[in-house]
């Protein structure tokens, strides 16, 4: 096949596997591959990773790619191949035009789209639904928590200091102002100084939300590194504070680590939402005071148990802000035994994050 | 010897050691004139490698180092109005026209030139470091995103500066958000890793030059072991160097666990990571660091 063709279905196979490929850097892909010897295999892949990949995370599924149309790429007759098309630099130089002229010309999709995309094609990790991933993507998403954490913490910070938009000091403006003639060199402003909030975090840890109680965990242990304020309760049907446990430790391991040493197993060993927030509320009502912002992790499925949404409402009262955030799709709330929106009117606001990028995007919301 | 390993040599001379990947990209960025995005974790030789290309390329380094709520007067240019004020005190009572008053206040004298500006009407090409690219606004970004795409800055009272001499800009960024794509769109993507254990060692061995072979590989060994630990910080190539000229400085031949304990401080700087590993080391007596 020629290199023209190779190179085209090479991209279209990348975009296949959503790595954005834009037509400016396929064009650049091309016109670096003019400036390098084909013949090495670091020179190559190299050029076309750092010209076509533009986020780490899309390393693998790029790597996969490049071994499927490139790994005999050293046997004999290619590498013949390459080199002739080598030595011939005119002839490759239009040929290599040609390509991105073709891909111009193609309008080729940029696979943002992807609505038809089988499920589990996405490859992707941070945008696999929760529900569905295996242990061994588990991890691989868990490894992407700590970025996700720290990416959140800044978030949070800026929006802080944005709001300190300070007003003129007038006084202390003039006051300066006296020592150089009157001429205000200095300016000076108000600083504003804002109370800390406080964030308490209730986390469902059952069987049901595995998966989901697993990232949570691990990314309440990161932001509990950034934020000092931050207090994290487990539960399915005992309530337990878990703030301690979290410091220390395997991301990985987080789950278990909670479910061996802190008691969140009652009597029945099913998830009971009504009981745990009775609990939170006996054992921890002082610390919700109106700084507080409540944050529940969690698929309110409820094994058809009294639901308690009374003490939700006192939380609410009590608290600043009551946040859900449910790992399940709308489209699966209030199914079976979820009583999500008995809960509804109690929250500030109730989140669908059946992935990390969802579950990113509405922490960052708040 | 190709292009390539011509770079990697010269990036050597510089004090920086690449591989044949690194080198390509380096290559390019200054065969296409494209700038380069740098990612990685801290301590892997971000910044190191736009100043060791500078010192190849031998042109001088503009460094922009960004934080929250860097704005265009830091990093483009700002008025000098402090001293424009104290001008027009000065000629209050010369009797010059107001339109006088108002060339000579916004002209070159009272412009402050920030490394943006510096960087484009240079009189010879010049490196541009930005460095943690990520901390600024989004709208900062998107004024960048014009000035990478087009080199030039306009300034209202002014005019419109176009560079001279297009500069080599290295970008480095340790993702604490995501830049946006049209950003990253223009910049040649590096993602630098912490090296292998190999790799380390001949690091070691450039910077100090009279460490034995053996300390470089056990540091390197070590250090390699403790990031794969759960730090908080995991120790960076920086560090690593400084343990290894520490211990030299202790003339120590070897790295044993009484001199692990001892000099722990110098590669983990966090208070509970030395505890934990003070703890792991006590428990095992030796420098495996089993989990």
């Amino acid at each position: 096949m020629p290199v023209l063709q190779y190179l085209q279905a090479f991209f279209a196979d990348l975009r296949e596997q959503e790595i954005p490929v834009s037509t400016s850097q396929v064009r650049d892909c091309c016109q670096a591959l003019l400036l390098i010897d084909w013949a090495n295999r670091d020179y190559f892949y190299s050029t076309l990773f750092t010209t076509l990949v533009k986020d780490y995370s899309y390393q693998k599924a790029f790597d996969e790619v490049f071994e499927r149309f490139f790994n005999e790429y050293l046997s004999p007759e290619n590498r013949q191949y390459f080199q002739s098309v080598n030595s011939e630099q005119p002839s490759r130089s239009r040929e290599v035009t040609a390509v991105s002229d073709y891909d111009i010309g193609m309008g080729t999709p940029m696979g943002k789209g992807g609505t038809a995309q089988a499920p589990g094609g996405k490859k992707n990790p941070l945008q696999q639904d929760f529900g569905r991933i295996s242990a061994e993507e588990l991890t691989s998403i868990e490894a992407m928590v700590p970025l996700l954490a720290r990416r959140l913490a800044a978030k949070f910070v800026k929006k802080r200091k944005r709001n300190d938009q300070n007003r003129l000091d007038f006084r202390r403006t003039i006051r300066s102002s006296l020592s150089t003639g009157g001429i205000p060199l200095n300016l000076y402003t108000v600083r504003k100084y804002r109370e800390k909030p406080v964030i308490l975090i209730l986390c469902d840890v059952s069987g049901s939300v595995m998966n989901f109680s697993c990232i949570s965990l691990a990314l309440i242990a990161s932001l509990e590194r950034f934020f000092q304020y931050i207090e994290s309760y487990a539960f399915i049907d005992e309530v337990s504070d878990i703030t301690g446990l979290l410091l220390s430790g395997n991301p990985l391991n987080f789950r278990g680590h909670v479910l061996r040493n802190a008691r969140v197993v009652g009597v029945t060993g099913y998830t009971n939402y009504g009981r745990t927030l009775e609990q939170f509320h006996q054992r921890f009502r002082h610390r919700i005071t109106r700084k507080t912002s409540v944050l529940i992790f969690g698929d309110a499925r409820n094994n058809w148990q009294e639901n308690g949404k009374w003490v939700l409402a006192q939380i609410k009262s009590q608290a600043k802000k009551v946040y859900w955030f449910n790992p399940e799709p709308v489209s699966q709330w209030n199914t079976g035994d979820s009583i999500i929106n008995d809960y509804m009117p109690y929250c500030d606001k109730v989140f669908a994050c059946p992935n990390l990028v969802e579950l990113e995007k509405s922490l960052a919301k708040i | 010897m190709d292009n390539m390993q011509i770079m990697k040599g010269k990036m050597l001379r510089a004090g920086y050691i690449c591989d044949d990947k690194v080198a390509t990209v380096l290559y390019l960025a200054g065969a296409m004139k494209k700038p380069v995005l740098v990612e990685g974790p801290a301590g892997v030789g971000k910044t190191a490698i736009a100043q060791a290309f500078s010192q190849v390329t031998q042109l001088p380094l503009i460094r922009l180092q960004c934080y929250e709520g860097l704005d265009e007067a830091k990093a483009l240019y700002e008025w000098n109005y402090k001293r424009q004020l104290l001008h027009i005190q000065a000629v209050a009572n010369k009797n010059l026209s107001v339109q006088q008053v108002e060339e000579d206040i916004f002209s070159d004298n009272f412009l402050l030139t920030r490394p943006l500006l510096k960087s484009i009407t240079s009189d010879s090409p010049t490196v541009l470091l930005i460095d943690e690219i990520d901390k600024v606004d989004f709208e900062f970004e998107a004024m960048l995103l014009e000035l990478l795409s087009e080199f030039q800055i306009t300034i209202p009272e002014i005019g419109t500066v176009r560079a001279q001499h297009q500069p080599f800009v290295f970008l480095t960024s340790n993702a604490t958000r995501e830049l946006s794509e049209a950003l990253k769109r223009r910049c040649l993507y590096l993602y630098l890793d912490f090296p292998s254990k190999e790799m380390e060692k001949q690091i070691l061995m450039l910077k100090i030059p009279n460490l034995p072979p053996s300390l470089a590989e056990k540091v390197a060994q070590v250090v390699r072991q403790l990031r794969g630990l759960e730090l908080k910080k995991p120790p960076s190539i920086a560090e690593s160097i400084d343990w290894a000229a520490s211990l030299l400085w202790l003339g120590k031949e070897d790295l044993d666990v009484e001199t692990t304990l001892q000099t722990l401080t110098t590669v983990v700087k966090y208070r509970e990571d030395q505890e934990k590993l003070e703890r792991i080391i006590y428990r095992d007596r030796d420098l495996n660091f089993r989990a």
